[in-house]
Formats: C-alpha cells, sequence, structure tokens
C-alpha cells in the first residue's frame, strides 16, 4: 500500500513539476529565507531579504495565476470541442441520409439505362428492315402499274371483240351474197329451161 | 531467425478420402434462406452444406467461419437443384424431389419433411430432376429434366396436377415470366417452349439453333441457361449467349462470348453470365461487356444473387461450380473470399 502511494506522489509531483521548472523548488527557497530572515538580525540584511522574498511570492503568484488561465482556456477548448463534434455528428448523419438517397437515384438511373438499352437493341433489330415509307412508296408505284396494265389489257380485248364482230359482219354479208348470186343463177337456170320448152310448143 | 517449416502429419485414411473428396466435388446448386443469413450448396455427393453468409461476412470472420455449419447426405445421387420457399429448402436429385425445414436444417441429424417422386410413363426410369421453379401465385412446384416433360406439383398436397410435353430431348432450365404467368424451358433439343400454366398449352417455340446469328454448330444446339424480364429473355448454351424480344421472337443482341455459358441472371442493368471459364461475366444489354471477374473454379454451375430484405447487410453474389468452393462476391467488381465444403 505504501508503494502504491508513494507513486501517485511520485507521478503527481512529475506531473506538475512539468510546468514553471521549479515552482516548488521556489516554494522551499521561500520557506527557506523565511526561516534566516526571522533569524537574522541586522536591518538591512533583514530588508534586503524581505525584499528578496516578496518578489519570491509574486513570482509564485504569477504562475499560479498562469496556470488558472491556462486551466480555464482548456475548460474552454474542451466546450469548443464538444460543439465541434456535435457538428461533425450531425454532418455525418446528413451525409448517411444523401447517401442513401444517392443510392436510389442509382437505381433509377440504372433502370433508365436498362430502358435505353433495350429500346437501342429493338431499334437495331428495326433498322435492318426497309423503312415504311418506301416500301409504302414502292407498293404505290406498282399498284399504279398494275391498273395501267390492266387498262391497256381492256382495251386490246375490246378491239379483239370489235374485230371479231367485223369480220363476222363482213363473213354473214359475204354468205348473203353468195347465196343470192346463186339464187340468181338458179333463177335464170330455169328461165332458160322455160324459153327452150315455149320455143319446141308453137311448131304444131 | 529460422522460419517455421510444416511439419508432415501421416495422414489417415479417412483423411485422405475426404481430400480426394473435396478433389472430385462439383456444387450443382445453390440456394438462400428466406432469412438471407443462409446459403445452401448442393453437391454431385448428394451431400447439403448450410454456410453462414452473416458470420462469413461479419468483421471478425475467421477461418472456420468459411466453412459449413451443418453438411448432410440429403441424397444418393446429385443434388441437381435446389429452390426455397418461405419455411422450406426443396431439393431435387435423380428423380425424386425432397422438403427439408430451414429451422430444423441448422441443427444435426435433420429429416426430410417430404420426398415425392413425379410420375414418370415406366417405373425403370429414373431421369433426373435438372431444374425446379416455384410459382408463388399457384402455391405449386415446376421440375423438369430427363423425361422431357414439365411436372406440376401442388406444395400444399404434394399431388401432380399436370405434365407439360412437347420437348423432345431432357430439359436444362426453367424460368418464369411473370406478368403473363408463362414457364420458359429450355431443353438439349435447341428449343426454348413458353407454357401458358393455365390452359397447359405450349404457346410459342423459339428454335434457337435456326437463327444464323446465334448458332454455333460446333457446340451444338443445347439450350443450358435461360433468364426472363417478361418482356426480354436471354439465353445460351451451346448456340451463343442472346438476348432475345419474346414478342418478336427476334434475337437482339449477341453477346461476343466463346465459351457456353451454364447460368445467366438478370441484375438490375446489367445481365450476369457464367460458364466454361472462371469468371463471372457482366454485360449491358446492348452487347458490351462491362467487367468479368475471375473466381476460384475452373468452370462455374450456379450463380445466386441474395438479394433478400430482411438481410441488407449480407447482400451478395455466389457461385459456384467444378470445384468445393463457393466464391462469395461483396461487390460485382472482386471476389471477396471463398466458401469451402
Amino acid at each position: 500500500m505504501g508503494a502504491v502511494t508513494d507513486d501517485e506522489v511520485i507521478r503527481k509531483r512529475l506531473l506538475i513539476d512539468g510546468d514553471g521548472a521549479g515552482d516548488d523548488r521556489r516554494i522551499n527557497l521561500l520557506v527557506k529565507s523565511f526561516i534566516k530572515w526571522c533569524n537574522s538580525g541586522s536591518q538591512e540584511e533583514g530588508y534586503t531579504q524581505y525584499q528578496r522574498m516578496l518578489s519570491t511570492l509574486s513570482q509564485c503568484e504569477f504562475s499560479m495565476g498562469k496556470t488558472l488561465l491556462v486551466y480555464d482556456m482548456n475548460l474552454r477548448e474542451m466546450e469548443n470541442y464538444e460543439k465541434i463534434y456535435k457538428e461533425i455528428e450531425c454532418s455525418i448523419a446528413g451525409a448517411h441520409e444523401k447517401i442513401a438517397e444517392c443510392k436510389k437515384q442509382i437505381l433509377q438511373a440504372k433502370r433508365i439505362r436498362k430502358n435505353r438499352q433495350e429500346y437501342d437493341a429493338l431499334a437495331k433489330v428495326i433498322q435492318h428492315h426497309p423503312d415504311r415509307h418506301e416500301t409504302l412508296k414502292e407498293l404505290e408505284a406498282l399498284g399504279k402499274e398494275l391498273e395501267h396494265l390492266s387498262h391497256i389489257k381492256e382495251s386490246v380485248e375490246d378491239k379483239l371483240e370489235l374485230r371479231r364482230k367485223q369480220f363476222h359482219v363482213l363473213l354473214s354479208t359475204i354468205h348473203e351474197l353468195q347465196q343470192t348470186l346463186e339464187n340468181d343463177e338458179k333463177l335464170s337456170e330455169v328461165e332458160e329451161a322455160q324459153e327452150a320448152s315455149m320455143e319446141t310448143d308453137p311448131k304444131p | 531467425m529460422e522460419r517455421a517449416v510444416p511439419l508432415a502429419v501421416p495422414l489417415g485414411q479417412a483423411e485422405v478420402f475426404q481430400a480426394l473428396q473435396r478433389l472430385h466435388m462439383t456444387i450443382f446448386s445453390q440456394s438462400v434462406s428466406p432469412c438471407g443469413k443462409f446459403l445452401a450448396a448442393g453437391n454431385n455427393y448428394g451431400q447439403i452444406a448450410v454456410f453462414s453468409l452473416s458470420a462469413a461476412l461479419s468483421s471478425e470472420a475467421k477461418e472456420e467461419s468459411k466453412k459449413p455449419v451443418v453438411t448432410f447426405q440429403a441424397h444418393d445421387g446429385p443434388v441437381y437443384s435446389m429452390v426455397s420457399t418461405d419455411r422450406h429448402l426443396l431439393s431435387a436429385g435423380d428423380g425424386e424431389v425432397k422438403a427439408w425445414l430451414w429451422v430444423e436444417m441448422l441443427k444435426k441429424g435433420c429429416k426430410e419433411l417430404w420426398c415425392h417422386q413425379p410420375p414418370y410413363r415406366t417405373s425403370l426410369e429414373v431421369p433426373e430432376i435438372n431444374a425446379l421453379l416455384l410459382i408463388p401465385k399457384e402455391n405449386s412446384l415446376l421440375l423438369a429434366g430427363g423425361d422431357c416433360q414439365l411436372h406440376v406439383m401442388d406444395l400444399e398436397t404434394g399431388t401432380f396436377t399436370r405434365a407439360l410435353r412437347g420437348h423432345t430431348d431432357y430439359i436444362h432450365c426453367l424460368a418464369l415470366r411473370e406478368r403473363s404467368p408463362e414457364v420458359l424451358s429450355g431443353g438439349e433439343d435447341g428449343a426454348v417452349r413458353l407454357w401458358d400454366l393455365r390452359n397447359s398449352k405450349e404457346v410459342q417455340t423459339i428454335e434457337v439453333y435456326k437463327h444464323e446469328e446465334c448458332s454455333r454448330p460446333h457446340n451444338g444446339r443445347w439450350i443450358g441457361c435461360l433468364a426472363t424480364d417478361s418482356d426480354w429473355m436471354v439465353c445460351g448454351g451451346g448456340p451463343a449467349l442472346t438476348l432475345w424480344h419474346l414478342r418478336s421472337s427476334t434475337p437482339t443482341t449477341i453477346f461476343p462470348m466463346r465459351a457456353p455459358q451454364k447460368h445467366v441472371t438478370f441484375y438490375q442493368d446489367l445481365i450476369l453470365s457464367a460458364g466454361q471459364g472462371c469468371c463471372v461475366n457482366q454485360w449491358q444489354l446492348s452487347g458490351e461487356l462491362k467487367a468479368q471477374v475471375p473466381g476460384s473454379s475452373p468452370g462455374l454451375l450456379s450463380l445466386s444473387l441474395n438479394q433478400q430484405p430482411t438481410a441488407p447487410e449480407c447482400k451478395v453474389l455466389t457461385a459456384a461450380g467444378n470445384s468445393c468452393r463457393v466464391d462469395v462476391f461483396t461487390n460485382l467488381g472482386y471476389r471477396a473470399f471463398s466458401l469451402s465444403f
């Protein structure tokens, strides 16, 4: 137990003595000089010693004042650090929220990119097929040609019909003429026969 | 100062066996727990290991946190596919699907809740179940695999209600198209078929290998992986990894990746894919490769994104494949660490 307290005492004394390099020594010297001054006899020596003691005392008071100010400063620094710490915590929380927000945005952006790529893939396939307008135009042109050709066909057919009818008329007229000519021949043959028989009759 | 030389300890039989097992292990499937803090991985020996993601990601993680919390023998054959509901883990292997309770799994000696076998055409067939898909609206489970059919199982009663037939070869992967409730299935026959669940009919068929831009005949026509985003679908495997617009059935973007991809998924505005190379590839929808992050396995078979809202601190991408390790990516840019069986 004695060793522990000794250690503590030594530690504390070392700690305290770290500041001011010899404050403790100064107080010891003051006490010694006080005792000497009490025991000294002459007036002048006593006065000078008294002055010296006063100066030592004021030095000690000065260093104590300094230590108190440092202590105050430390307290205020601690407060300042607490404040900064709280601010940093707030900004960390804010950053977390922003990260979550950004993650959502990333997902959204990925969905959009996926949709765009799907669109691109389909568009590529569609591009391979020819343009609809051109195909429609070609279809129209082909349709018109078809109509034109069918018109021509109709007119040719009509002409064919007409010619056929005309030939028919021509042939039937020729036929009739032939018939009439044959009839005429027959009639004239019959007349000649009659005339011949009339000539042989009036002789008796 | 002398460096410490590690002592050569003679290994016992069991340790040699374990080391050999780990050398030849393939992890086929992964699934995240409903709370988001655990990851289950199934391997080719039929074992399921549960890792604690929250322990491995925490700041005081040690080497033991990267080992499984519990490992148990789930199936006799490989565990090809796993999926989690809000209380159960469903695992499927050779011909059967089993259910386990997540809360029970963390204790030793866990027993399966139920085990069902889809009705096969002959009793001699034991086809493997390659893919499981949960349909939350109907509370049913879709199984697809070696018998070229999609079986629909009701989760409450455990009965198999329908079988969708149409594929001519075994089915590799399934995907759910949420807006119009349709299921996409891709298989070895090279066709991606869309099925309408309400009337159990095949709505659309996309024969990927017939399109010149994406077919790679030297790799085959098999479709190894499928992912869908309602209007868009990405599929890969033998043919090149391609982005399709479903309504017009046209391939819009072809991703220039030579190695066949075994797992693909949409994530935010990217497409993540993994396959024969050791890297996880990140693509933009325009076809550009945004990043290629190497993992620790020589080939990757499955990717899993932990997006459970209850555990935002465990939001990681895990990749597993032809090794006993599961790579964990906390940030898509680099591999943070690996969990190991």
